[in-house]
């Protein structure tokens, strides 16, 4: 059973008095434990699809399911749960907060969760040794490289045991050696941890290179299967 | 999220700006600092009013009884000699207590007269310290050659307690209600020594029920009044009722005070009678509102002798009391009650057994009313400047929020929710207001501090003199405690609008990459 869906999945956007339709009647599945990379072009809807699946988005009309529930009728206090127990989300330009340490960014996730100080502490340093980032954790992310960022960034995302893991263009900001670390170590999550990736790119090299299925959409709609 | 860890993140939110954070304190300081200072100000002064310059003379425990008023007088012969003796009862229980006027409630016509059957009645009320009748009439004395007109005023010679005899600046009371002894008050030693300055006896003696502190030092004025112990004092009494006709309303036409070197009653027309009393004690006034010089009472002798000169010597009402009633007994008593919150019940006994009452209980109750709208007034102009803060909280506010949009895209994104982000601003404004609250009350403090020095230092140099430090100011716990809270709930309602704001940062806009 597909642990994501989209069934049906319009999302248009108002911008002044012309329509946009994101996306338009697009239904997607995801397995559990794919590696799945949406590809496409600047304005395909890739990301807007990201951002259904994360939570942090509606649908105009279709539904989004999470391991066969439907998100529609989930408050917003209760999709803030999703977001937070469910899925990891991991951006581009790393969307960490630039005046805490890499731990403390880690943390941040944990205290929404509610734990307590010192498990925050001892979590936070033991998912920055997951990314091979140990040595950095006092580190603001203004002392890190691109690539150090984005590895705070997965251990951020991974801090509640998501199932989930949704990537938006991860390795945009990133050079060619740095990229194969960060998608090496998404790889890892995956392979070691069952982790289900949903990756979202306009790189075909990168889709093809660790994707188990790619996804094609163009102007709201999906090309090929 | 913990509540803890909401306080430790607004709190590092605040100390990244912190001349931000600073300056919108600030604003707080000054708003709850005019409170603090205006409300402490007003406090300050109804003290001075209510605790210590009237509480000093015990007020608030004490009723005054009265006996029938002319009208009434006029009423009970009317029955007396319609033959009607259905009177008694019939003005039980009417209140006329309206707690506004300051004169005796005129309603329930009193239909009994104080004599010694009633005082010995209200004394057996209960809750009651003592119950002191009050008798006194003004006639003329000589002291050491010269002849003034003077009050005089009764006093039995056991006084459990009663402040108008608590201090004495020489010498002790009555030593028996027969005795011929007298005790003067410092008014009496005025006019004596006014004898030594030109002119002194004819200026009008320092008085009013307010005055400051006697000009002299303790030491000063105690042996001055131990110089006239022992020394004998002449009241001039009235031979005969008869003599009467030469007053106009007690008051004789004839003022015999106006010959200085006056050595012999004869002068007055063999009218008077000389009475011999010796001084055995001078009581001492007191700062501030001295209950004897508010009553001009110039000296005291024992009460039951002080009957027996009433009957030559009545006062204007009493004689037209007597003419209609045959007799007024006391002009009043007062009633000591032993707990203040026992008078209402006591004045309501009283009450039903005929007698006027008056007591301070309800003018204190307006006064504190009159001061409550005086202090509200106060705070309300100290609000305003904490109003304009406010609006500096909500500018830091929405400043603080415009910067941190992404940073509130991020927590939403990995899981803050909406209730979150709003309670983390709400706590932030919350430790302006408690920051600014707290300094403001330090600050208002010293603000006191420093005018009441000031004042007192001039009052000082006013009057010449050391006189008790005055306290202008009082900040009450409670005064602390409620600007603080109302800086708080100032500074959550000016959040209001910038938490909901930042609880509706659409993630997605506020994390698009740039």
């Amino acid at each position: 059973m597909a642990i994501l869906e989209a069934r049906n999945v319009t999302r248009e956007y108002r911008m002044k008095a012309e329509t946009v339709n994101a996306l338009a009647e697009i239904s997607v599945e995801v397995g559990r434990g794919e590696f799945v990379a949406i590809l496409g072009t600047s304005g395909s809807g890739k990301s807007t699809l990201l951002n259904l699946f994360g939570g942090l988005d509606r649908p105009t009309s279709g539904e989004i399911l999470f391991d066969g529930q439907s998100l529609a009728p989930l408050s917003s206090w209760e999709m803030s749960r999703y977001r937070l127990r469910r899925v990891g989300m991991i951006f581009q330009s790393f969307n960490l907060i630039p005046t805490m340490t890499a731990r403390e960014n880690v943390a941040l996730a944990l205290a929404f969760a509610g734990l307590s100080k010192g498990e925050r502490r001892r979590q936070s340093l033991e998912l920055l040794d997951r990314v091979g980032l140990l040595k950095r954790a006092n580190h603001l992310p203004s002392e890190l490289s691109g690539g150090e960022q984005q590895r705070v960034s997965i251990a951020r995302a991974i801090a509640n045991e998501p199932q989930v893991l949704l990537a938006d263009e991860p390795t945009g900001n990133l050079d060619s050696s740095r990229a194969a670390e960060v998608m090496g170590v998404l790889d890892e999550m995956r392979r070691r941890d069952g982790k289900t990736i949903v990756l979202v790119t306009h790189d075909h090299e990168l889709a093809g290179g660790f994707a188990t299925r790619v996804i094609r959409l163009k102007d709201g709609r999906v090309i090929t299967i | 999220m913990k509540f803890a860890d909401i306080i430790a993140l607004a709190w590092r939110n605040l100390r990244q700006a912190r001349l931000r954070t600073s300056l919108t304190v600030i604003g707080v300081v000054v708003g709850v600092a005019a409170i603090i200072t205006m409300v402490s100000f007003g406090l300050g002064l109804q003290n001075n009013l209510l605790r210590d310059a009237l509480a000093r003379i015990d007020l608030f425990t004490s009723i005054t009884v009265m006996g029938p008023g002319t009208d009434a007088l006029l009423a009970m012969r009317d029955q007396s000699t319609d033959g009607a003796a259905n009177g008694a009862g019939e003005s039980n229980g009417e209140k006329s207590d309206d707690g506004a006027s300051a004169t005796p409630e005129p309603t329930p016509i009193p239909t009994r007269m104080l004599d010694d059957a009633a005082i010995a009645e209200l004394k057996s009320l209960s809750g009651i310290r003592y119950v002191l009748p009050n008798l006194s009439f003004s006639t003329y004395v000589r002291f050491e050659g010269r002849t003034r007109r003077a009050f005089i005023g009764g006093a039995p010679q056991s006084i459990e307690y009663n402040p108008r005899f608590k201090k004495f600046l020489a010498g002790h009371h009555f030593t028996s209600d027969g005795a011929r002894e007298a005790v003067v008050t410092e008014r009496f030693i005025s006019w004596v020594r006014s004898k030594n300055k030109p002119n002194g006896n004819r200026r009008r003696r320092p008085g009013g029920p307010f005055q400051m502190a006697p000009t002299r030092s303790e030491e000063e004025r105690a042996r001055e009044a131990n110089g006239i112990l022992g020394e004998e004092v002449v009241l001039l009494v009235p031979r005969e009722r008869d003599a009467a006709p030469s007053t106009v309303f007690g008051i004789p036409i004839i003022d015999p005070s106006s010959n200085e070197n006056g050595d012999s009653a004869s002068e007055f027309g063999g009218q008077y009678e000389e009475r011999v009393y010796r001084i055995v004690g001078v009581l001492k006034a007191e700062d501030g509102f001295d209950i004897n010089n508010f009553m001009e009472t110039d000296m005291f002798i024992p009460l039951d002798q002080v009957k027996e000169f009433r009957d030559s010597n009545l006062d204007p009402m009493s004689r037209i009391g007597e003419l209609l009633a045959g007799d007024t007994g006391y002009q009043n008593a007062e009633v000591r009650v032993i707990d203040v919150t026992q008078v209402e019940r006591v004045k309501e006994e009283i009450k039903k057994r005929g007698f006027r009452t008056w007591s301070f209980n309800n003018q204190i109750e307006e006064i504190k009313r009159v001061f409550l709208i005086v202090n509200s007034a106060l705070a309300l102009i100290g609000g305003i400047s904490l109003l304009v803060a406010s609006f500096g909280i909500s500018n830091t506010m929405i400043m603080s929020i415009r910067e941190r949009t992404r940073e509130i895209g991020v927590m939403k994104a990995i899981g803050g929710s909406d209730g979150e982000i709003m309670r983390i601003f709400f706590v932030e404004a919350s430790l302006i207001g408690l920051a600014g609250g707290a300094l403001g009350v330090l600050g208002g403090w010293g603000i006191d501090r420093m005018a009441n020095t000031l004042a007192n230092r001039w009052i000082l140099r006013q009057v010449g003199q050391a006189v008790r430090r005055i306290e202008f100011f009082s900040i009450p716990w409670y005064l602390s405690a409620s600007a603080i809270l109302f800086a708080i709930i100032i500074s959550l309602i000016a959040a209001i609008y910038p938490a909901m704001r930042a609880a509706r940062v659409d993630p997605i806009k506020a994390l698009r990459y740039e």
